[in-house]
């Protein structure tokens, strides 16, 4: 039986209209009689949006794309049973996505060593320690760009000569697990889906600056992580590319891993230092930094789990490959966790220089709602907001500093019309409250502080002035905090004031909040016409504030509402107003 | 164990190459297991085993569609090889059924066409 595969799938936004193609489709096929030798499979998710009906040929390796009902007919009779390609029809397909951290997540069982193995795995490893001297991974790695990926960018390259150069008996590497950006989860789905390549990344990056010792810092709160983790370190060592004469070389070198209970600040260098000691978690003064003193005071190199997973390739394929991939400042890809409002949430990994459009639209597959996009978070707490104006920026560590977010650790967060930026501002803000050691002043202070006024604003109590004041305390938190945490907490608030201004006003002044997000600005009414009188909210109102009778109609009472909403939620006739 | 070299790599690597004709992978990170993805790889492994059918069933990690998990790859000689998305119990039954002994895709529940390798 050689049958032939057709694939299709109606992309439009909105309307799905896959079941009625495929009847015309399949009534076209028993015309011509082809019907037992053509299956046509009606997909969930062809990775191809907004294009009309797709129909994808599996034997010719094309696609065909806004293809009408009036098409189908030359499709059975020229593409099918002829095998011609309808030019008019045929969709040029560039994949969007390059897989280098992610090569082999979601491909190789993560628990067994072999796999990895067997897909070039630990060869990067002998390659280093049997064949090239510390200077040329450190050399090579300068060819390659490679940015650190936990958020700042520093280049690898440098960190790893920095601590290579400080004369001291012991040094240090550190893999930073500690990943806390709200809704972003990139680091963990790599320790899940694939530990041997951080393994390996940490190994390499031992022997390049000279550290006989590694430790994986991973959050508590991944367990399966850990787990994962925890099996891959054992399975190497018993294979011999971690302990003594790591693949028949003079290079020792031991990992062992500490769990961090969860604070955020923790994945700041320092207190994750702190932390490993079995000190408290808190930051200190830099310099000195890390690679001159670091871990019990020796120089030790920090990095984050994705770049860790980086070196393997690069030292492969070498520098010059992965140079080529990118733009001028920000060489190589970087994983998303693209979350919020987007159809397709989930794990994507991009060249360099992507555009937020091609991101949301193209592999995130548009917004999940009707609602229009209004902006893409990035950078997490750190960061800041991109309105839709900005969606054609291409991606890179300058690009996002300039529309004053940044890259951070790689949390993208898509919002539409229902997200007030103010609510927005505030939510992140409270996390770092929350977050923050408490051991320098403008970070306890200055965020308790500018959280109270964004309190106050979105209760409809604050002046405009308070503006001003938020602006301000927002400068001393940034130039005086102690550590990152401290100095980037104010840059969500910053961000929201620079491009969405109005409705901070709207907020402040009308009372007003677009979005319906913040309830001590809204109220709930009952809209005569169209109620049924049918009393469901009366009975669903938790604090009996809707009143009245069958003849005169209802009210809600607006001193005694709690805005829960419940009544809005219940009505089947719409006939609850919030304004 | 004892202590490989960098030919034993390449044993390991050369052995590993065939990767088998019939597979089935599920995704079993923490995005699939809270989707349900354990008991997806449960009743995979049972049926299979009720059935004697000669497919393997594999774990592997995420695979970046967590909107779509539990999702599970398949590859059967003869057919493309796909990942379907949202699999229950039902639609364990319906991969088994056709996919792997019927010799037919399941409709609607494909994801990701990996036609490509």
């Amino acid at each position: 039986m050689n049958e032939k595969i057709v694939f299709i799938k109606d992309t439009s936004i909105g309307v799905d209209l896959t079941k009625d193609f495929y009847a015309s489709f399949l009534n076209l096929l028993r015309e011509q009689s082809l019907e037992d030798k053509v299956q046509i499979i009606r997909v969930a998710d062809i990775g191809i949006y907004d294009r009309g009906l797709v129909v994808k040929f599996c034997d010719l390796d094309i696609i065909y794309a806004n293809v009408q009902e009036k098409d189908l007919k030359n499709i059975v009779t020229k593409t099918i049973k002829d095998g011609k390609i309808i030019n008019e029809l045929l969709f040029k397909d560039q994949p969007k996505q390059l897989r280098i951290v992610l090569r082999n997540c979601g491909e190789i069982d993560p628990e067994d060593i072999d796999e990895y193995i067997a897909n070039d795995g630990y060869q990067a490893l002998h390659k280093a320690v049997n064949e090239s001297q510390p200077t040329d991974v450190i050399e090579e790695l300068k060819k390659s760009g490679l940015r650190g990926r936990g958020g700042a960018g520093f280049p690898t390259w440098l960190k790893w000569k920095l601590t290579r150069e400080t004369q001291d008996t012991q040094k240090f590497v550190i893999c930073n697990a500690d990943e806390g950006d709200p809704g972003a989860y990139m680091d963990r789905g790599v320790l899940e889906g694939d530990p041997h390549s951080v393994v390996e990344g940490l190994a390499i990056a031992g022997y390049a600056i000279g550290a006989s010792k590694g430790y994986f810092y991973v959050r508590a709160e991944y367990p399966l992580a850990v787990e994962r983790v925890e099996k891959a370190i054992k399975q190497a060592y018993d294979r011999g590319f971690l302990g003594k004469n790591i693949l028949g070389s003079n290079f020792n070198f031991d990992v062992e891993i500490r769990l961090g209970a969860g604070a955020f600040v923790c994945g700041e260098e320092t207190a994750l230092i702190a932390s490993i000691e079995g000190r408290r978690g808190t930051p200190r003064p830099r310099p000195p930094y890390p690679s001159v003193k670091g871990l019990w005071n020796k120089p030790t190199s920090i990095n984050n789990v994705e770049t860790l997973a980086n070196i393997a390739v690069i030292i492969l394929k070498g520098g010059a490959w992965y140079a080529s991939i990118g733009t001028e400042k920000s060489k190589g890809t970087k994983v998303f966790a693209l979350t919020g409002k987007v159809k397709n949430s989930g794990l994507v990994e991009v060249p360099m220089g992507i555009t937020l459009r091609e991101i949301v639209f193209d592999i995130g597959g548009g917004m999940l709602s009707t609602k229009g996009i209004k902006a893409v978070q990035t950078g997490g707490p750190s960061g800041g907001v991109i309105p839709k104006e900005f969606l054609d920026t291409p991606v890179d560590y300058e690009n996002l500093q300039k529309l004053g977010s940044i890259m951070g650790s790689g949390g993208m967060i898509v919002m539409d019309e229902d997200d007030c930026m103010v609510d927005i501002a505030k939510f992140y803000l409270g996390f770092c409250v929350d977050e923050s050691c408490g051991k320098c002043v403008p970070c306890r202070i200055g965020g308790y502080q500018m959280l109270s006024v964004l309190d106050k604003i979105t209760q409809g109590q604050a002046k405009i002035e308070d503006l001003d004041k938020l602006k301000r305390i927002a400068q001393a938190m940034q130039k005086a905090s102690l550590c990152a945490l401290g100095q980037t907490a104010a840059n969500p608030v910053i961000s929201t004031l620079r491009y969405f201004l109005e409705e901070y006003q709207d907020h402040i002044v009308n009372k007003k909040c677009r979005s319906h997000k913040c309830k001590h600005l809204l109220n709930y009414n009952v809209i005569q016409d169209k109620c049924k009188r049918c009393r469901v909210c009366v009975i669903n109102c938790p604090v009996n504030a809707i009143s009245g009778d069958k003849e005169k109609g209802y009210l809600v009472d607006s001193k005694t509402c709690i805005r829960c909403g419940k009544c809005y939620e219940v009505c089947k006739f719409n006939a609850i107003a919030k304004e | 164990m004892t202590k490989l070299l960098k030919k034993d790599l390449d044993k390991i690597k050369t052995a590993h190459q065939d990767n088998g004709e019939n597979w089935i992978k599920v995704g079993m990170s923490t995005c699939g297991i809270a989707a349900g993805a354990d008991k997806v790889y449960e009743a995979f492994v049972e049926e299979v085993k009720k059935r004697k059918l000669d497919i393997k069933i594999k774990k592997c990690g995420c695979q970046g569609m967590c909107y779509s998990e539990p999702s599970v790859e398949v590859r059967v000689k003869g057919l493309p090889d796909v990942i379907y998305g949202k699999i229950d119990k039902e639609g364990v039954m319906k991969i088994l059924d056709k996919h792997v002994c019927g010799n037919a895709l399941v409709k609607d529940a494909i994801y990701e066409l990996r036609t490509k390798r």
